[in-house]
């Protein structure tokens, strides 16, 4: 925490959602009036308030660097990664509130678990075939036995294997918003990410999980998962890329036999 | 907060054991500039199901005799019709440059062995083509082709 370096700070007010699962009905506003300094990110103030002023407020953080994805909120509407975010854009009075679209479980945080089993839905790990050997464009292997992937093989899923899992593309996505059973951006984009994986065999497996429950194509393209991403991921291509391979693997179904390779590997 | 979100948004497919409160939506989620455009985006649909309406019109009126038909003419040549057309066509702009902006992104790195051209050649043809159909079916609209 940077703190003594300005002689005067400035003064801000932070409003902070509370809620106490023990007491509490329906969440509530409280307001903190404290000295803010001109480098702070949102992250810590609220961490002052935390230290300083009311040891009682509930928020999640780690890294303070961009990369563990604890410290979403929404600040002054926007869900925004707090360790990244400067204190300084804001105006005398900003809101903070925990993320959106998710249920609350204390003050800033929030409930992870259906997230979770959306993450899971999506087989996010390389699925392999069982027989390996000999298989026709199957990938390489090097002497070492580990599998063989070129730069150019790797920059095609680069970008979506980058997600920190933030989750604050669930927060501004309308559709998560309005339809429960939505696998959402960072889902879809991190099982798009496997099925463009050379090392990877189990596209069928994973298309039949975007074209079920929750499909791919409840994306309406609002394009705003990709505005707030913190880490430049772009999750709303992955969606519908995502869409476009699924309905390749539909159509595809009809004329080219299925099983075998992916479909009993990997779990 | 103040806006709900759908009841289950989010929600564990089995209830933890700490109760939550419901999740919420920010109340000025409206208000942010690239929502507003989005919430534009959706309501041009209302504009196409009345454009589709004034078409089906037309429709029943090549079937109701010439005199129908000559009215329908007349009427749409209203001043409100007119505006009314107009609206339609900012509609018709508005969404396919917000589609043509968002398009190329949707492009899989390859498809199966062969790879799409670079965004902004999808972004040209995509402009090309737009603007070549609209051409061709103004001209035959105008009596230029058949």
């Amino acid at each position: 925490m940077s703190q003594s370096r300005d002689a005067n700070p400035k003064k801000k007010t932070l409003v902070i959602t509370r809620f106490d699962p023990d007491t509490d009905e329906v969440p509530k506003t409280q307001e903190y009036e404290i000295p803010v300094h001109a480098d702070w990110k949102v992250l810590d103030a609220v961490n002052f308030i935390k230290d300083e002023v009311d040891a009682t407020i509930s928020h999640r953080w780690s890294c303070r660097m961009a990369v563990c994805g604890s410290c979403g909120m929404m600040v002054d509407g926007e869900p925004k990664l707090t360790c990244k975010t400067a204190l300084s854009d804001y105006g005398d009075r900003v809101t903070i509130e925990p993320l959106a679209n998710f249920p609350v479980v204390r003050d800033l945080v929030v409930e992870l678990e259906g997230f979770m089993e959306k993450f899971q839905r999506v087989k996010p790990w390389v699925i392999r075939a069982k027989e390996e050997a000999g298989r026709p464009g199957g990938p390489r292997k090097s002497e070492k036995g580990t599998y063989v992937q070129s730069p150019a093989e790797l920059a095609e899923f680069k970008q979506f294997s980058m997600c920190i899992n933030c989750m604050l593309c669930y927060a501004a996505c309308p559709v998560v918003a309005n339809e429960p059973e939505f696998l959402g951006p960072a889902a879809i984009a991190l099982g798009h990410r496997y099925n463009l994986d050379s090392r990877d065999q189990g596209q069928d497996e994973r298309n039949q999980v975007f074209r079920g429950e929750g499909s791919v194509f409840s994306c309406s393209f609002a394009n705003e998962c990709s505005e707030v991403c913190p880490k430049g991921v772009d999750p709303a291509a992955a969606v519908n890329q995502a869409k476009f391979g699924a309905v390749i693997d539909w159509a595809t179904s009809f004329v080219v036999p299925r099983g075998g390779a992916g479909s009993e590997g990997g779990e | 907060m103040a806006g709900p979100s759908h009841p289950h948004a989010m929600a564990p497919s089995r209830p933890g054991k700490t109760r939550t409160a419901p999740p919420q939506m920010p109340a000025s989620w409206w208000s942010h500039p690239r929502i507003r455009t989005y919430l534009l985006f959706d309501a041009t649909g209302i504009v196409y199901l009345l454009l589709g309406l004034v078409a089906l019109r037309v429709v029943w009126a090549i079937g109701s005799g010439p005199d129908v038909w000559d009215a329908t003419m007349a009427s749409l040549k209203s001043p409100v019709y007119v505006a009314f057309h107009v609206l339609g066509l900012a509609a018709v702009i508005f969404v396919g440059v917000r589609f043509f902006r968002f398009f190329p992104k949707s492009q899989p790195p390859r498809i199966g062995p062969a790879k799409p051209p670079p965004q902004p050649v999808i972004l040209a043809l995509l402009y090309v083509a737009w603007i070549g159909l609209t051409l061709l079916f103004a001209a035959i609209l105008a009596g230029g082709i058949f």
